[in-house]
């Protein structure tokens, strides 16, 4: 394999790097959420502490890799697993560090966080490295081939940290390197594969957990049932909307405002009779029972959080006019 | 100092716009004083010329010189000054005369006295309830005009008319003196419309209000207030966190009578009370309080039914009576009959062998008026939370309550906990 010392010249050259095609390796990949996690993990540390030193830190290679002052730095690491026949199945990963004049990553750590991980995990090998970023880079062709060493064909696992509202999908990427014939020489280039997520139940549940931390308030409990309440808010309303707009639309029907529609008449009279109808004695009876048994307990919990307010509020009378004084005329507030 | 005519003429000319009102203002206070008083006898005429609703403020300063001229009202053709007073009171317009509240205050002191004195306090009350809504900025706060109203009602023994001033809530209060009468003769009020509960929130407020001595007014609501507790509760609490250590020391000693009556009820035996009642009536009649002493009386049977309500479930009339030491069964049967229809106790009475069964309270909560009723009292619980936490807010920032809590911190040192910081407002440091 070609050394890392390729000039850089010939890998800054615009040749593609990649292609669309995936790979026909016929390699399965599996990805477990604790490497995803450590990932964004690392470059949000990264970031963070970027912003508050207000230089690129060590790990970034920011400059090298050409990216503009206000990319957040790349991060990169390693990632370990199992490959049984065709299938390779990442499960962890550690940071390593790139040194930003030579663009490879540093061999002796990497052996040293290797043989520390053989011995928790026997079974797991280095099988590639990952970065951050929203495209492949052209340096990166580098550290893979360097990287060939430790495995035959390393993975190349890519995540795009800008946030993508309207992307369903998760912002990983995983390429693998074929060697294709481009322009009548073999190139290594990188291929994307298809992968699944796989998770083991504690994973499930930390993932689980970890996705429903919102910054602001912690407490998973409450933010929970107050999402669900919001989305139920909001369903209501939604409802309660579109309901309005259908009466406003058949009473204008009704003064002659606008030209009756007997197709949209009938469809309107047939949702209606959709609609579930209970006129029974015993559903408004079970339907009222749990209505005030709710407001009860809304009731209750406004109770109490009054009781406190007002226990603070004796509490802070007291101390700062437990003595008697002599300005006593003073504006007060009683009930 | 202007000719009387000529100040007549400003009124009459500078009552239109709010600026013109100022400035009459202005002219009138230099007007004011012993000069104006001096003319009192003659001003009375004038006031003919002037209209109480346009003309309230400068109406305002004459009357007051009038009223507190010092010379008798007689002069001034006794009933009929009363009817301009009322007249003025019941017609003024609220803005311009909350450019002058003082004055405004004493003319309605004067009338009054003036009701008092002609012994007929009913005349006092269509004006002074008119004053109230006039005077107050805000349906929540409390003004001197309160207390007296709600005496004029008490003596004219109108106490419906006493209530739409009481239902309001008041979270605002000038002086303390006003807080203590309005609760006092507004407890008394509740008491005479036989609204016990009512009459105990009011008492209770007079009894636990802030005071730095002991004052007889807080004392005779304490001896109101354990009859009422004991009417309506059968027990007096205890003093609750929030009473000031004056009171808490020396109450009980000034209503000492009072205390060993409650002990007493509590025993639960009718013809104990009774005893202690007829011996002691002659100091219960000097407090004025022997009516509600004889109500105690009678809500010891009550008390008596409905601690058997919690022991048995079906009872024979003839042991209702035994037990409550009634002498027939028909008394017994009246008094339960009346308990079940005031909704004290559920409970039916089977006439063919005299038993009564003691129910559950049959409120199944499943109908639309239980939630609109619990709906509203949430709506009022939020707007009182609101409120609670704005005061608590102020008081946070009060300077008296910063000094001790931070003379504590100083002791600490080296050793202070992060979440002290977290309550005090930044805006101090």
């Amino acid at each position: 394999m070609s050394a890392p010392s390729d000039a850089a010249p010939a890998v800054s050259a615009p040749a593609p790097t990649t292609t669309a095609a995936a790979s026909s390796g016929g390699f399965t990949f599996k990805l477990h959420p604790l490497v995803i996690v450590n990932v964004s993990d690392h470059h949000t540390r990264v970031k963070a502490q970027a912003a508050c030193s207000g230089d690129s830190s060590s790990s970034s290679s920011a400059a090298g890799a050409g990216a503009g002052a206000g990319q957040p730095p790349r991060v990169f690491g390693c990632v370990i697993g199992v490959q049984r026949g065709r299938t390779v199945e990442i499960f962890n990963s550690f940071e390593l560090v790139l040194d930003p004049v030579s663009g490879t990553l540093d061999r002796a750590f990497l052996e040293k966080k290797q043989e520390l991980y053989k011995k928790v995990f026997p079974d797991f090998y280095v099988l590639g490295w990952y970065s951050t970023g929203s495209d492949v880079h052209d340096t990166d062709m580098q550290i893979h081939k360097a990287l060939m060493d430790v495995n035959e064909s390393p993975v190349y696992l890519l995540l795009n940290p800008t946030i993508n509202l309207s992307q369903k999908d998760l912002p990983v990427t995983i390429y693998e390197s074929e060697l294709h014939v481009i322009d009548g020489s073999p190139q290594l280039i990188f291929v994307r594969s298809n992968y699944t997520i796989e998770t083991v139940e504690a994973e499930r549940i930390s993932v689980d957990h970890v996705a429903h931390l919102k910054p602001s308030d912690g407490g998973s409990a409450a933010t929970q049932l107050a999402a669900h309440l919001t989305g139920i808010h909001s369903a209501i309303k939604m409802l309660n909307s579109r309901v309005r707009v259908i009466h406003q639309y058949l009473v204008a029907m009704q003064k002659g405002d606008i030209p009756v529609d007997n197709s949209l008449l009938r469809q309107v009279s047939s949702l209606v009779r959709r609609l579930p109808a209970m006129e029974s004695q015993k559903f408004q009876d079970d339907f009222l029972m749990e209505y005030n048994d709710t407001l009860l307990m809304t009731y209750l919990a406004m109770f109490t959080n009054c009781s406190s307010t007002m226990n603070e509020l004796v509490e802070k009378i007291n101390t700062s006019y437990e003595r008697p004084t002599t300005r006593r005329g003073g504006r007060g507030a009683f009930m | 100092m202007e000719s009387l005519e000529a100040l007549v003429a400003h009124i009459q000319g500078l009552s239109g716009s709010p600026e013109e009102v100022a400035h009459l203002h202005s002219l009138l206070k230099q007007a004011d004083g012993e000069p104006l008083r001096a003319h009192a006898a003659a001003l009375v005429p004038f006031l003919a010329h002037l209209s109480p609703e346009t003309h309230s403020l400068g109406y305002l300063y004459l009357l007051e010189a009038c009223a507190t001229s010092g010379s008798n009202l007689s002069d001034f053709g006794g009933g009929d000054f009363l009817v301009t007073i009322a007249g003025f009171l019941t017609a003024c317009s609220a803005d311009q005369i909350r450019l002058a509240p003082d004055k405004f205050l004493n003319v309605c002191r004067v009338l009054k006295d003036q009701v008092m004195q002609l012994i007929m306090p009913i005349r006092g009350i269509a004006p002074l309830r008119a004053a109230v809504r006039k005077i107050q900025s805000s349906p929540e706060q409390l003004t001197p005009v309160h207390a007296d109203y709600l005496l004029l009602c008490l003596l004219a023994k109108q106490y419906k008319a006493g209530l739409s001033v009481l239902e309001d809530d008041i979270f605002e209060v000038e002086q303390p003196k006003d807080l203590f009468l309005y609760c006092y003769y507004g407890g008394m009020i509740y008491i005479g419309l036989k609204k016990f509960p009512k009459a105990l929130e009011l008492l209770h407020n007079a009894v636990t209000a802030p005071m730095s001595m002991l004052n007889a007014i807080a004392v005779e609501a304490y001896k109101k207030y354990v009859l009422v507790s004991l009417i309506v509760n059968g027990q007096v609490p205890s003093f609750p966190k929030y009473t000031s250590v004056s009171a808490q020391r020396s109450m009980k000693n000034h209503a000492q009578i009072y205390v060993e009556l409650s002990t007493s009820y509590s025993n639960g035996r009718y013809t104990d009370l009774e005893t202690f009642v007829q011996a002691n009536s002659a100091v219960f009649q000097s407090d004025n309080n022997l009516g509600l002493v004889k109500q105690v009386l009678s809500s010891m049977y009550k008390r008596n039914i409905q601690r058997l309500t919690q022991t048995y479930l079906t009872l024979s009339l003839e042991d209702i009576a035994r037990s409550v030491q009634l002498e027939t069964p028909r008394d017994a049967e009246m008094h339960v009959l009346r308990m079940i229809e005031d909704g004290e106790i559920h409970a039916t009475i089977n006439q063919k062998d005299g038993m009564v069964s003691f129910h559950e309270d049959p409120e199944q909560y499943k109908s639309v008026e239980m939630l609109e009723h619990i709906d509203s009292s949430i709506q009022r619980l939020t707007a009182l939370s609101k409120k609670l936490a704005s005061i608590d807010e102020n008081m946070s920032c009060d300077p008296a309550y910063l000094m001790k809590t931070g003379r504590d911190r100083g002791r600490f040192d080296g050793r202070f906990d992060y979440d002290d910081y977290d309550s005090v407002p930044h805006k101090y440091f």
